[in-house]
């Protein structure tokens, strides 16, 4: 008889090194690791949007149907929208689809414009309103780098009203204004990219350690001949060219 | 008339929809008034929660017609992989079923949709491995990145590349063995120049946000109905 | 001549910088160096917060949205937090907006048995599973959970489970806290329960996207930060239940070092063919 978890540990510990040796050439047991993750990940997407519509609608409609229908008999219009959406695959009622895809762009759109102006805008142009002058000499300086880099991040962004340079002319006090908050954001922006590329390392190491520990170091034996298989479908690819 | 149901009725319902959204949040007259508001907010929320669940089961369906296609095209010997792909999908569905009948017939087992048990050893040993090796594997690329394509060449460059070893040995636990200052002195990058650096992409992002909701309002984004008339 | 262009081109062929990159992250795991650690003030500032704040009984909203992959950085903290919460006295209410949080909610439940040990499903502690809809889900669930879903995770009626009797809506939770690999779900919580409930908010967040949501704690949108596997390990020292966090840092500090030497090789190389190509040219 099988151990099934103990297979499945046999197959995750595979699945894994055969997609990391794509990283050293593609190969004919990645490309069977990637058609098995498609398949899961398309049954498992079908599989949880059942599950959210049977405890949103349809076990609520079937077991209390006393409660659920006097309040929520509307949940039928989008169930008819959604059923409309395969409609998608006519060549003469496509258009039908259209619906459904407008209710759902049109309510996400709508409960991300009556927040954002607070929390993206408002919020963020309050917070940048500092003191720039008291007696603590490092929060001074903090609030002034804040002030100043925010500014001049927003002066990079700024492509369409700027101060020219008149030929021949001696520039502007404004203009050298603009072109030193534009490099004061530039390289304010570079330590924000700077301090990005760091954690995106963390993150991605991060990553290889937690999967190694997880599927690759309890099943070495599984992993070792996957990556054995994995190494001789890559030569024997080489050798073929 | 075809053309009005074709384009303009969906939207139609987009700005209006948008302009309710907004309303809900905003208008306020009297208290009854108000919570009825409310409820009619919650009920477009999990309009858009039920739509969201079809367009994920269409996605599925999607995948399943391009493989069948495929292997009609092709032929089984020339696409074995798409064979492979289609009897995984068809396994996972009829598990996924079979646990929705069982939280009906015995809802006491206590099994349902996603915790039937071939179900779930499906997507424990197939699915969270598989994605979680094609999100790491981005690391070997940033690895030979760091060797082959990070040049320092100007100024900015090079107080990008300081900026990341300082907050590289912050992150680490080598870092505080070199210098114990380099931890503090990561918090601080994170805490001043860092957020300040993001706030003018907070911004433009909010700008970015309101200027598309006008626009999908106005009728002047319509690539969300795709490239039929 | 040919043997050092060929002896070139193996050091900087990319097999060999990944195979050095694989070797630094395991043979640290294989043979830990125990390299000390130090608690950073701001994962100190959130393990003050909830010290100093959260009372016994108090209510915890905790969205899980990361996948398997991201484990490593972020169940360190889920953990540690978890336990936190617990140890206070709290009851919290797990929810997923993400499909695959249901998976990780069970991974996590089996890493951490001993910290659900001696809680009670449905009093201690609830898992809603995944809610559908993104931001929509978000915003329908401040309003109100019951009304947004009728069952948990395993099937069992909202009203049934004493824990959800107490709770329903986002003024009702002490505290919400957000595990996510991806920025937008910060932004929903932000923007459907902090600005209009002004429900005080934590996060836990990847290292990659900790730089783009650092503008709404600086905004004081939320009440602070954990960043990636350092502060999970971090918090584990704190809450003294050392785990998945801690065994990672020494890895990490060992691939950190290489990558930082692949930089500065990568560089030197670069320089000093440009400057030779310069003067060989300039004759």
């Amino acid at each position: 008889m099988i151990d099934w978890s103990v297979f499945g540990a046999w197959i995750s510990a595979a699945m894994v090194v055969w997609i990391y040796s794509f990283a050293y050439r593609d190969n004919v047991f990645y490309k069977l690791a990637e058609h098995m993750f498609v398949g899961a990940a398309a049954g498992y997407s079908i599989a949880l949007a059942l599950d959210s519509l049977n405890r949103v609608m349809i076990k609520p409609a079937v077991t209390t149907p006393s409660t659920f229908w006097p309040n929520s008999w509307h949940y039928v219009i989008p169930a008819i929208l959604g059923v409309l959406m395969f409609a998608k695959y006519s060549r003469r009622y496509y258009w039908l689809a259209r619906y459904a895809v407008a209710v759902n762009i049109a309510v996400g759109t709508g409960l991300a414009m009556r927040t954002v102006p607070i929390a993206n805008i408002v919020k963020q142009v309050t917070a940048t309103i500092v003191p720039l002058w008291g007696s603590d000499p490092v929060a001074v300086l903090n609030n002034w780098l804040l002030v100043l880099i925010t500014i001049g991040g927003l002066t990079y962004f700024l492509f369409t009203v700027f101060p020219k340079r008149a030929e021949g002319a001696r520039p502007s006090p404004l203009y050298y204004a603009y072109r030193a908050l534009y490099y004061i954001g530039i390289y304010g922006m570079m330590v924000g990219f700077g301090a990005l590329f760091a954690n995106t390392i963390m993150t991605r190491v991060g990553f290889l350690i937690s999967i190694y520990l997880i599927y690759l170091q309890p099943q070495y034996w599984a992993t070792i001949v996957a990556a054995i298989l994995a190494a001789v479908a890559i030569l024997l690819s080489l050798r073929k060219k | 008339m075809s053309l009005v149901v074709r384009k303009y009725v969906p939207q139609l319902i987009v700005s209006v929809i948008i302009v309710l959204s907004i309303a809900f949040y905003y208008l306020y007259i009297n208290d009854s008034v108000a919570k009825g508001l409310t409820t009619a907010d919650k009920a477009l929320s999990d309009w858009a929660v039920i739509v969201t669940s079809f367009a994920l089961i269409v996605g599925g369906v999607d995948i399943l017609r391009y493989h069948l296609t495929k292997i009609r095209r092709e032929g089984l010997r020339q696409a074995p992989f798409s064979a492979v792909t289609i009897s995984l999908l068809a396994i996972m569905v009829i598990l996924a079923l079979i646990g929705w009948y069982w939280s009906y017939a015995n809802p006491k087992a206590g099994i349902t949709i996603t915790t039937q048990p071939q179900f779930t050893w499906l997507y424990s040993n197939i699915y969270a491995p598989a994605d979680s090796a094609m999100y790491s594997i981005l690391v070997f690329y940033i690895a030979s990145a760091s060797y082959r394509a990070f040049r320092v060449r100007n100024p900015p460059a090079l107080l990008l590349l300081v900026t990341a070893v300082i907050v590289m040995l912050g992150n680490t636990t080598i870092g505080g063995l070199i210098w114990p200052g380099f931890l503090g002195l990561r918090d601080w990058i994170m805490t001043v120049p860092n957020t300040a650096a993001f706030r003018p992409i907070t911004i433009g992002a909010g700008l970015g946000t309101i200027i598309l909701g006008l626009r999908l309002l106005t009728w002047r984004e319509i690539s969300w109905m795709g490239r039929r008339d | 001549m040919s043997g050092s262009i060929s002896l070139g081109k193996i050091l900087e062929s990319r097999e060999l910088l990944y195979t050095l990159l694989l070797i630094s992250v395991i043979l640290p795991i294989i043979h830990p160096l125990g390299i000390p650690i130090a608690v950073s003030a701001r994962t100190k500032a959130v393990y003050n917060y909830i010290e100093n704040n959260l009372k016994p009984g108090c209510h915890v909203y905790f969205e899980i949205y990361y996948e398997v992959a991201a484990r490593g950085e972020l169940e360190p903290n889920v953990v540690a937090l978890t336990k936190h919460l617990f140890d206070k006295g709290c009851k919290i209410v797990y929810v997923s907006l993400a499909s695959y949080g249901v998976v990780v909610f069970n991974l996590l439940k089996s890493t951490a048995a001993d910290i659900f040990q001696g809680k009670e499903y449905g009093k201690d502690y609830v898992f809603l599973g995944y809610v559908a809809g993104g931001e929509s889900a978000a915003a329908s669930l401040a309003k109100s959970i019951k009304g947004t879903v009728s069952t948990d995770n395993y099937g069992n009626r909202l009203e049934d489970l004493p824990l959800m009797r107490e709770v329903d809506k986002a003024t009702d939770f002490d505290l919400v806290i957000i595990a996510s690999s991806g920025t937008d779900t910060f932004a929903y919580y932000v923007r459907q329960w902090y600005t209009p409930y002004n429900v005080p908010l934590l996060f836990a967040a990847l290292s990659i996207i900790a730089p783009s949501i650092e503008p709404y704690v600086g905004a004081k949108q939320a009440v602070g930060m954990l960043v990636g596997q350092r502060a999970g390990a971090e918090y584990e020292v704190l809450v003294g239940r050392l785990g998945l966090g801690m065994a990672s840092m020494d890895a990490q500090s060992t691939s950190h070092m290489l990558v930082l030497a692949f930089i500065v090789i990568g560089n030197v190389v670069y320089w000093s063919r440009r400057l030779s190509s310069k003067k060989g040219g300039g004759k």
